[in-house]
């Protein structure tokens, strides 16, 4: 009878927990607001760009975390001096120094670097832009173009010309500390307001716990070089395997005039094409945030309004030689995208070969020098190949440019080649090309390769009181001189291509395309423009749409018709490929006037030919790889000082063995303690 | 299991049994033997089938204590040179941790 009253009663506790446990699940799966703790402890930081790690044949570079994060007392460095607090003088190490772009130099970094032990982190603030920084090495792909021991030594290496002396190899080096970057914005604020409340340094003595500190979680699988984690990628003992690292990589943008039948690979016979080459991608230190504006994106916007100005004149007059545009990705980890296309075209697994190709015009780094006088815009340097057919090219281009403003110049014989896709072509085949670019012996580019090569390096200056739209239709002059140059490539182009001369002066680029795309590409992607091609962010499909838009033709497919036309009678797949294009709003509507165009525009796959050969370790082709990682998040809270934290332990522990001993005692002395309560049940029963 | 119950010829059925067993690469079965039959062997008075229990766990004892030699060897061994030892270190790990040479 004890016993069932005793269970009753426990069942009426269990009821109580549960139902009370039911309630507070209500409660706070409904409500958003719920009192979490760890939501009163913790300020999440969500814009943060972190560093990864990369790993080639032999190194690897970047940035590590630990698996549970870094945490460290944020420091707000104010100059290079102020490095002492962190690095010696500071009692509470370990520290997260916070500092601004201005103070984000090599100097600065190796000092961190080498006192891992006393600076857990580190977090970039973007702010002013320094007067000069290019974390890219001195010499850019020095091993993987044309320039190596056997061939023309004396020009490898950069021992003739070093194409970035600005360079400080920041983006090679290799961290054992999280470095994330962050923009200036609310939650910058917040990390300041905590810093000068907590943590602000008075007279140079001790501070008071509690401290602001902050937390970087950055951990990456990959480690040693690509051969490891490929072959620890490949290993699945386990039920699920881990993928440790991806190769890098994306694809390349190929547009012929006259396409081809894509499933026909190989030699095409009595075909000759022009190649007309830009390079797509750009890196910085800290990997997402790069743009790229004067390195890359003024290249293949030329390239882009050039291919817009010669569809009109294809069309009506084809030319005896087809053109294509290739538009190369992955180019400044060691030329992935073309050495991809040179291995296709080598082993059959491309639409031609390389005895189909005839000559090669490359865009490199087309920032025009903003000219002294009004009208007379300064050079654009040629570098050419030693071959006789390379004087017809330079001859076509320089007929082309009569009556532009601006000149062309050819560059010394004793320089070699600057870093371009036009150098792995020469690798695996000497053939007559040309490289269009703005410098004559360094590249010119003050941030070359770093974040700071942004709409504001390239001189987009736009009159303030524009709106957004305005903004986009509107000329500046970077675009002018860029459609200039448009021109001139197209009409080379079409010359080069054994087009009509009679045809050549209609063919002209157009301004206001060059100026939507710079727009587009450097200042905001969300604009009304690139959103009526294509409801996209990544580089390779903005571009694809764009090409696919300015050259190909607007068909009456609906949509459905669109994913398979096959089943058409005019229209092919083996030539074309299909794209549904959102549209324009017009004025009196909200829905888009959505169409399919058809056009030669494909992807193509850009992935270092090493991966597909097995060979981690090539010499040959590029052997990048980029970590994986389960997640990465930044956040800020307060932190106890290390001798409460082990008060609060102690305490617990000694409650622990206090209720221990209690209950041991209790135990053992149960008759005395409890005999004289039991005898009235005893009696009731 | 309480032995005080048992029959010493089965005692020493039971001894003998984890004494074989063990050899089958199962050194606990010979920390079990040295464990359970400690108190048997070397504390309890006398009896007739205390010798052979007395051999049994001493041998056990022994197997177990050359077992723990030999593994504690390997695993230090192997903890501290499977990064240097590149592909092979690899292929001899089951679980390989991430982001840690």
């Amino acid at each position: 009878m004890v016993s069932l009253f005793d269970s009753i009663h426990s069942l009426g506790d269990l009821v109580k927990l549960v139902t009370s446990i039911q309630l507070f699940l209500f409660f706070c799966l409904s409500d958003v607001s719920c009192n979490s703790v760890a939501q009163k402890i913790y300020v999440e930081l969500n814009n943060t760009v972190p560093c990864v790690r990369l790993l080639n044949a032999t190194h690897q570079i970047g940035c590590q975390s630990s698996i549970s994060g870094d945490t460290g007392v944020i420091h707000v460095l104010e100059s290079e001096a102020d490095l002492e607090w962190p690095l010696s003088k500071g009692p509470n190490p370990p520290y997260m120094v916070l500092l601004e772009s201005s103070l984000f130099t090599k100097s600065i970094m190796m000092k961190m670097k080498n006192a891992s032990s006393r600076v857990a982190g580190v977090v970039v603030v973007q702010k002013t832009s320094p007067p000069e920084f290019s974390p890219h090495t001195t010499c850019p792909n020095e091993n993987t173009g044309v320039y190596t021991e056997t061939y023309d030594h004396n020009l490898a290496h950069c021992n003739t010309t070093v194409w970035n002396p600005r360079g400080n190899g920041l983006s090679y080096e290799e961290f054992d500390s999280p470095v994330f970057s962050l923009k200036e914005d609310n939650e910058t604020e917040v990390i300041k307001q905590c810093y000068f409340d907590h943590n602000r340094v008075v007279n140079g003595s001790g501070l008071q716990y509690p401290l602001c500190a902050m937390q970087l979680f950055s951990h990456m699988h990959a480690v040693t070089d690509t051969a490891t984690c490929m072959r620890r990628s490949s290993m699945d003992f386990s039920t699920s395997p881990v993928m440790v690292c991806d190769p890098l990589g994306g694809y390349n943008v190929c547009a012929f005039i006259r396409p081809y039948n894509s499933t026909a690979f190989g030699h095409k016979e009595n075909e000759s094409v022009v190649i007309a080459a830009a390079r797509l991608d750009s890196r910085a230190f800290f990997l997402e945030d790069s743009t790229g504006a004067e390195g890359s994106v003024s290249g293949f916007v030329t390239l882009l309004a050039a291919a817009q100005a010669l569809r009109e004149a294809t069309q009506e007059a084809p030319p005896t030689r087809n053109i294509l545009f290739a538009f190369f990705h992955g180019e400044v980890f060691d030329y992935i995208g073309s050495s991809r296309m040179v291995y296709d075209m080598k082993n059959n697994m491309f639409v031609i070969d390389l005895d189909n190709v005839h000559s090669i015009l490359e865009i490199g780094q087309v920032k025009t020098c903003i000219s002294i006088n009004v009208w007379t815009y300064k050079c654009m340097d040629i570098r050419s190949n030693n071959n006789e057919s390379v004087t017809n090219l330079v001859k076509n281009l320089q007929s082309s440019t009569a009556g532009l403003n601006f000149s062309l110049v050819e560059t010394d014989f004793s320089q070699p080649l600057p870093p371009s896709s036009f150098q792995r072509l020469l690798r695996a085949r000497a053939i007559p090309g040309i490289v269009l670019a703005d410098h004559q012996t360094d590249i010119n580019n003050r941030y070359y390769e770093s974040f700071y090569d942004n709409a504001a390096h390239l001189n987009l200056t736009y009159p303030s009181n524009l709106s957004p739209e305005e903004q986009l239709e509107f000329v500046t002059d970077t675009a002018k001189s860029l459609t200039e140059v448009a021109t001139a490539v197209a009409r080379a182009l079409f010359k080069q291509a054994g087009g009509n001369n009679s045809q050549v002066n209609k063919i002209n680029a157009d301004p206001k395309t060059v100026t939507q795309m710079l727009y587009g590409f450097l200042v905001r992607s969300n604009n009304s423009w690139f959103q009526s091609s294509h409801q996209a962010n990544a580089l390779t499909y903005l571009v694809q749409y764009l090409l696919a838009n300015l050259t190909g033709t607007a068909t009456n497919l609906t949509q459905s018709q669109c994913k398979k036309p096959d089943e058409l009678p005019n229209e092919s797949t083996y030539l074309y490929s299909y794209l549904w294009v959102q549209g324009v709003v017009p004025p009196n509507s909200t829905q888009r006037e959505s169409f399919c165009v058809r056009t030669a525009v494909r992807l193509v796959k850009a992935v270092s030919p090493a991966f597909d050969l097995g060979d981690y370790i090539s010499k040959e082709y590029s052997t990048w790889t980029k970590s994986q990682w389960k997640f990465i998040k930044a956040r800020i809270f307060l932190v106890a000082s290390r001798d409460l934290e082990m008060l609060t332990l102690g305490v617990g522990v000694a409650v622990l063995f206090t209720s221990l001993l209690v209950t041991y005692f209790v135990r053992t002395k149960a008759d005395v303690l409890f005999s004289s309560v039991r005898e009235p049940n005893n009696a009731a029963y | 299991m309480n032995l005080e119950r048992l029959p010493n010829e089965e005692k020493l059925t039971l001894c003998r049994k984890y004494y074989f067993g063990g050899f089958a690469f199962l050194p606990f079965l010979w920390l079990v033997n040295v464990v359970w039959f400690f108190k048997e062997a070397f504390v309890e008075p006398t009896y007739t089938e205390q010798l052979q229990i007395k051999t049994y766990v001493k041998r056990s004892g022994l197997g177990f204590l050359l077992w723990v030699a030999v593994l504690t060897t390997w695993i230090t061994i192997f903890q501290h040179f499977r990064a240097e030892w590149g592909e092979v270190g690899d292929y001899l790990s089951f679980t390989i941790p991430l982001g840690i040479p």
